[in-house]
């Protein structure tokens, strides 16, 4: 395949020549090679054209052919706002413009420029919100215009992870000085994290040159390459971004679709530096780019950045940058040097000798263009005058391709993230950092060491001095040579008729940022904020440095002063799925699961449990539940009750730890007896219930709610901390597996599979507890009333419970048994008046409230939450929980719905279901005080805002007596 | 009795790439209290001297000391994990600070191992568990993937593998996440056979 942009290798160190690939821009098709990226490959067409700027929608080309630019944001079937100068070219690839009205060749927007002195910064705040309501008019115009690209609504979702990193030494950067610092601490033993955002390593030495000869950068890069590739001890991230930093070096760094979360004992930011824009009118334009970009088309994509150029620069490398369009057969028509001539006099010798003019002490004005704006034609230069200031008249000439470098600025944002502090150095005209913490450092170009000599000592001695804190041997401190200055101290040159642009992003030129301090905002970052200036997708990285002195010269104080604005993380742009990753959301199963999926089950989170809600079909819910209560109340129903708290506690001290923190009295419980156990917190509010079974004069088993135990756990734990009781305390929740048999026939089920306990109600009464063997397994068992019927709870070891559950089952068969649900089980409930912690309580329920006095033991001294409950009880009560009852076939009230005591509010509901049992709705609310009395009636608004009057009744609403669970 | 370290391994190419096997219904033990020490010791284990440390006794049963008093004791292959079991059974509450804690009940036990089990664990883990920071013979409690998980080193270093103690009623959640991490690495769900000759 031939381009007529195509360079001859060795250009093009990321392509592969033999590999083609077909793509379309904007609906026409096009070729490129493997390894391009899609601005690469545009260009090797000849396209330069790739967006339209924000504002005024100018025509945009690419700047950095780096990814840090807006200008070459486009758009691809399933995403917005891709940078085509990072975006590697695929096969078949289908992209397009974006934010343009019409076509990106032709944008009917593009006239918005010509109106600019009437939209200058800020005019949207003054403008559009009088006179009042107007706003309503403009707001959807404003929006339509806003925004860049089109979201994919019906993208689906793809796999992005995390994952940790460990390193000695995180090396930021793998240009010369990064290459060089992980070599010297890996050679010392570090392990080495190298973070390298392109493709290959080398950074500059891939595409910069740094001699006339250009012999330096090639050998040292494959010298480098070599050497750190081949190395055991440094692991490469290619293609890796860190975007941020974070205390202890916490670095993030994004790698394809992973987030890596990097932990480094030591890091170091060899990052570099970017190319800033010299600013002059058009100076946006395509056929304008940064030196260094085209330096990046021609050896990184062997791509011709242009057939005629015109190099302006502010340093040496502008010369040396010159020299590589000449031998790749650009035209060179002149080398404009911001400066009154290099440093190095061979540069100018030269370029004298390839006949390419130099112009000293000269800036481009003005960059001409054709009709449209779609490429520069030329430029016209200028003699310097004074600071931004030039002679009268210039000189034409014609080009398509002007390279301008005004200096450079150290990529700086990590390292102020960091805390590193900038200083403006007016000697240098560049940024220098102090301040960094100790366990990062900085080198090579982000720490203003310019000449390959310098960077490579540089990374030497930041390498020594992590080593040092990493107690490694390290290599003595190198001493530095003479660099000349590389940034030129005003590259700016306002125009009478503007369009000379500051901020790429945002469309902001010189007078734009003045104007903002002349209205008052002499701060940056008020400017910033007012202005909008760094604040675009490249975040300031080609507008921050001459803001900076604009606004210093604007307010007449120096750049240090003045400083910039703040770094932040991101660095670049992520997605909220690498912020998200893989999620975990962990759940729990019981021993059972799958006997529960096998018989149909309906299953319900309870926290992370995953519990049968019902068996039978989700349309049926209803009438599943109701049929699984009424077997439980006539027959006999089985319920799995593994997700129950349990909790062990054993010890000399296990009676005296239980006394504290329940407040029921636990010392003289009999051994084979359970007891209620009600926990309030400091507060007085209660936080958890359950029921504590005595096996041995030291052992006791309590339970706790599904959703509490583990808190209960951690508050048995926290005391005990404090008060050091002789006491060992495990949670066994996951180690017991539980179930309920419950109902008439109950103990008759029980008894075919239990020969070693007395079953007999005498041998075994309500609220008895004992040890034996059920199904030939070991087991704990409970006489519990939960769902107010003859109930044995049967806790085994977790490994037998899916045999348990299967060996009740088949007993039960002849008692025709079936499974019941979280559903039935909490109807049950509700029919004999039990509330369930943290459903029927709340943050404020004390004990009297849900009328539990009586499991409050007054005559011990002391329990959790006892001067609170005195408190409380001496004021008069607010609230109370009451029973409430409707006729079947009235409005339903639903959990939450409030209940209403003349125009207040004096509770809600907190239970309701329909009992078939009972014939009648049952609930459980919080009234007031006066609303409690058995037989008054109470409004509540249910949906649609109906009230409906409920009577208010004695719980329990079933069994007053409890004959039936005491069988 | 022979000894796990040194058993020859049915499908070593497996586990030596990365293979995750669930031993869960290996028996296992803990022990807590001041004078659980006194009669792990007695009934002839080598413990860890100190905390987050693990031991491979010489009948390839396994001890964790997870705390100052608390030790955690994982069956071997060899007896399949009778010799834990036995000491289940034969435990009693008496009026010595050794408390039995139920952990094959409490805990799922997952063998993860491998070349890149260190890569593994680092997508779901926030410890540093590389060779030179998580050596043989060391013991993490952490967490992974969002639940509780004790990560114990016991080599060999010529097979790296890490043993993986969850809670048991999230033994089919923590089994697909390291599953799922492992995916990248080619890694396998293998039966415990594949330990045995």
């Amino acid at each position: 395949m031939s381009l007529p942009n195509r360079l001859p290798a060795p250009m093009g160190l990321l392509i592969d020549r033999n590999q083609p690939l077909t793509f379309s821009f904007d609906g026409t098709a096009y070729q490129g090679l493997q390894g391009d990226s899609i601005a690469s490959a545009l260009l090797a067409n000849g396209r330069f054209l790739l967006s339209r700027s924000f504002k005024y929608h100018r025509p945009r080309g690419p700047l950095s052919m780096a990814g840090q630019d807006a200008n070459s944001l486009i758009q691809l079937p399933h995403e917005p706002n891709v940078l085509a100068d990072c975006q590697l070219l695929t096969q078949g690839l289908e992209a397009s413009g974006q934010n343009f009205n019409g076509s990106l060749e032709n944008d009917k927007d593009a006239y918005l420029g010509k109106f600019s002195k009437f939209m200058p910064v800020g005019f949207y705040y003054r403008s559009f919100y009088k006179p009042k309501g107007i706003w309503k008019f403009w707001e959807p115009i404003i929006r339509k215009k806003a925004g860049l690209g089109v979201l994919d609504l019906d993208f689906k979702p793809e796999y992005y992870d995390k994952a940790y990193l460990f390193a000695d030494l995180a090396v930021i950067g793998a240009g010369p000085a990064g290459l060089q610092a992980a070599l010297t601490a890996a050679d010392a033993g570090a392990k080495v994290l190298l973070v390298e955002q392109q493709s290959i390593l080398g950074g500059s030495l891939n595409y910069a040159r740094f001699d006339i000869d250009n012999r330096r950068a090639n050998t040292l890069r494959n010298q480098l390459i070599e050497a750190v590739q081949a190395h055991a001890n440094i692991h490469i991230l290619t293609q890796a971004t860190c975007n941020g930093w974070f205390a202890d070096n916490y670095l993030p760094v994004i790698q394809g679709k992973r987030l890596y979360k990097v932990r480094a004992s030591q890091c170091l930011i060899c990052s570099g530096s970017f190319d800033q824009p010299v600013i002059f009118r058009n100076n946006d334009l395509p056929g304008v780019m940064l030196t260094s970009a085209a330096q990046r088309l021609m050896k990184l994509y062997a791509v011709k950045p242009g057939k005629r150029a015109v190099v302006l620069t502010g340093n040496d490398d502008g010369y040396l940058a010159a020299l590589d369009l000449y031998e790749q057969g650009v035209d060179v028509v002149a080398l404009v040097d911001l400066r009154s001539g290099p440093s190095n006099r061979d540069l100018l010798v030269a370029l004298e000798k390839r006949s390419i003019r130099c112009h000293l002490a000269t800036t481009v004005y003005e960059a001409l263009h054709d009709k449209g704006m779609r490429h520069i034609t030329g430029v016209e230069l200028r003699s310097i005058t004074g600071q931004g200031q030039v002679a009268g008249h210039g000189v034409t000439l014609a080009c398509d391709l002007l390279c301008m470098s005004g200096g450079y600025m150290p990529v700086y944002q990590l390292l102020c993230q960091a805390g590193g502090k900038l200083a403006y150095n007016d000697a240098a005209a560049e940024f220098t950092l102090s301040g960094l913490p100790n366990n990062l450092g900085v080198a090579g170009s982000a720490n203003g060491r310019h000449t390959l000599d310098n960077v490579l000592a540089d990374a030497t001695n930041a390498a020594a001095t992590a080593l040092t804190a990493l107690a490694l041997p390290c290599p003595t401190q190198q001493s530095f040579k003479a660099e000349a200055r590389v940034n030129f101290p005003w590259p700016i040159f306002p125009h009478p008729k503007g369009k000379d642009f500051v901020d790429f992003d945002e469309d902001l030129q010189v007078n734009d940022i003045i104007n903002a301090t002349r209205i008052g905002y002499r701060d940056i970052q008020l400017v910033k904020r007012y202005s909008t200036v760094g604040m675009g997708p490249s975040q300031g990285r080609h507008s921050a440095l001459p803001t900076a002195r604009l606004v210093a010269a604007s307010t007449q104080r120096s750049v240090s002063e003045t400083g910039i604005t703040t770094a932040r993380p991101p660095f670049e742009a992520e997605k909220l799925a690498h912020v998200a990753g893989r999620a975990f959301d962990p759940f729990r199963q019981t021993p059972m699961h799958a006997q529960h999926l096998a018989a149909g089950a309906k299953m319900m989170p309870a926290g992370i449990w995953q519990r049968p809600a019902y068996y039978g079909k989700a349309s049926e819910r209803e009438r599943c539940m109701q049929q699984e209560a009424l077997h439980v109340r006539t027959k006999v129903g089985l319920i799995d009750v593994s997700t129950l708290g349990g909790l062990d506690v054993r010890g000399p001290d296990a009676g005296e730890l239980l006394n504290r923190l329940y407040t029921f009295a636990f010392l003289k419980q009999p051994v084979g007896r359970s007891r209620y156990a009600l926990m309030t917190n400091e507060q007085g509010v209660v936080i958890d219930d359950g029921v504590c079974a005595r096996f041995a004069e030291q052992h006791f088993y309590v339970t706790a709610t599904t959703s509490g135990v583990d808190r209960i756990y951690q508050q048995m734990l926290k005391w005990n901390a404090q008060w050091r009781l002789n006491v060992d305390i495990a949670n066994v929740t996951a180690a017991l597996s539980a179930v309920n048999l419950a109902g008439p026939d109950a103990r008759k089920v029980l008894q075919t599979l239990c020969t070693d306990i007395d079953l007999s109600s005498a041998g075994f009464p309500y609220l008895g507890v004992r040890q034996g063997t059920v199904a030939g397994i070991k087991a704990r068992v409970l006489r519990v009333g939960f769902v107010g019927e003859l109930g044995y709870e049967i806790h085994v070891p977790s490994r037998h419970g899916a045999t348990l559950w299967q060996a009740l089952m088949n007993a039960g068969k002849a008692y025709d048994i079936r499974p019941f649900g979280v559903e039935a089980q909490r109807l049950l409930r509700l029919e004999k008046g039990h509330v369930i912690i943290s459903q029927d309580t709340d943050g404020m329920t004390h004990p009297d409230e849900i009328d539990m006095g009586w499991a409050i033991n007054r005559s011990k001294p002391f329990f959790v939450g006892r001067r609170s409950l005195d408190i409380l009880q001496a004021q008069p009560a607010k609230r109370k929980l009451v029973g409430f009852t409707l006729p079947t076939g009235s409005p339903k009230p639903l959990e939450g719905h409030l209940v209403l005591n003349g125009p207040d509010i004096s509770g809600n509901v907190t239970s309701c279901e329909h009992s078939q049992t009972l014939g009648q709705i049952i609930g459980l609310a919080y009234a007031a005080p006066e609303q409690s009395t058995p037989g008054q009636q109470i409004p509540i608004r249910v949906d649609g805002g109906l009230v409906v009057q409920a009577t208010v009744v004695q719980l329990p609403f079933f069994d007053p007596d409890n004959q039936r669970q005491e069988l | 009795m022979s000894n796990l370290h040194a058993q020859p391994l049915l499908d070593v190419g497996a586990l030596q790439q990365c293979a995750l096997i669930d031993l869960t219904a290996l028996p296992r033990i803990g022990f807590r209290g001041t004078h659980s020490a006194d009669y792990l010791r007695v009934r002839g284990f080598e413990l860890p001297e100190a905390p987050n440390r693990a031991v491979l006794q010489a009948d390839g049963s396994q001890v964790a000391r997870l705390s100052q008093t608390e030790y955690l004791l994982l069956g071997g292959l060899a007896d399949q994990g009778q010799r834990i079991a036995d000491e289940e059974v034969s435990w009693e509450l008496d009026h010595n600070a050794n408390y039995l804690l139920p952990r094959q009940d409490s805990h799922a036990w997952l063998q993860l191992s491998g070349a890149c089990i260190s890569e593994v664990m680092a997508k779901l883990c926030g410890v540093d568990l590389r060779p030179e920071a998580f050596p043989v013979g060391a013991v993490a409690q952490t967490s992974a993937a969002r639940i509780n998980v004790i990560v114990i080193n016991l080599g060999p270093i010529d097979l790296p593998r890490f043993q993986l103690l969850c809670d048991r009623a999230s033994l089919a959640y923590f089994k697909a996440a390291v599953l799922d991490a492992m995916s990248e690495f080619n890694g396998a769900l293998l039966e415990p056979e594949a330990l045995r000759h």
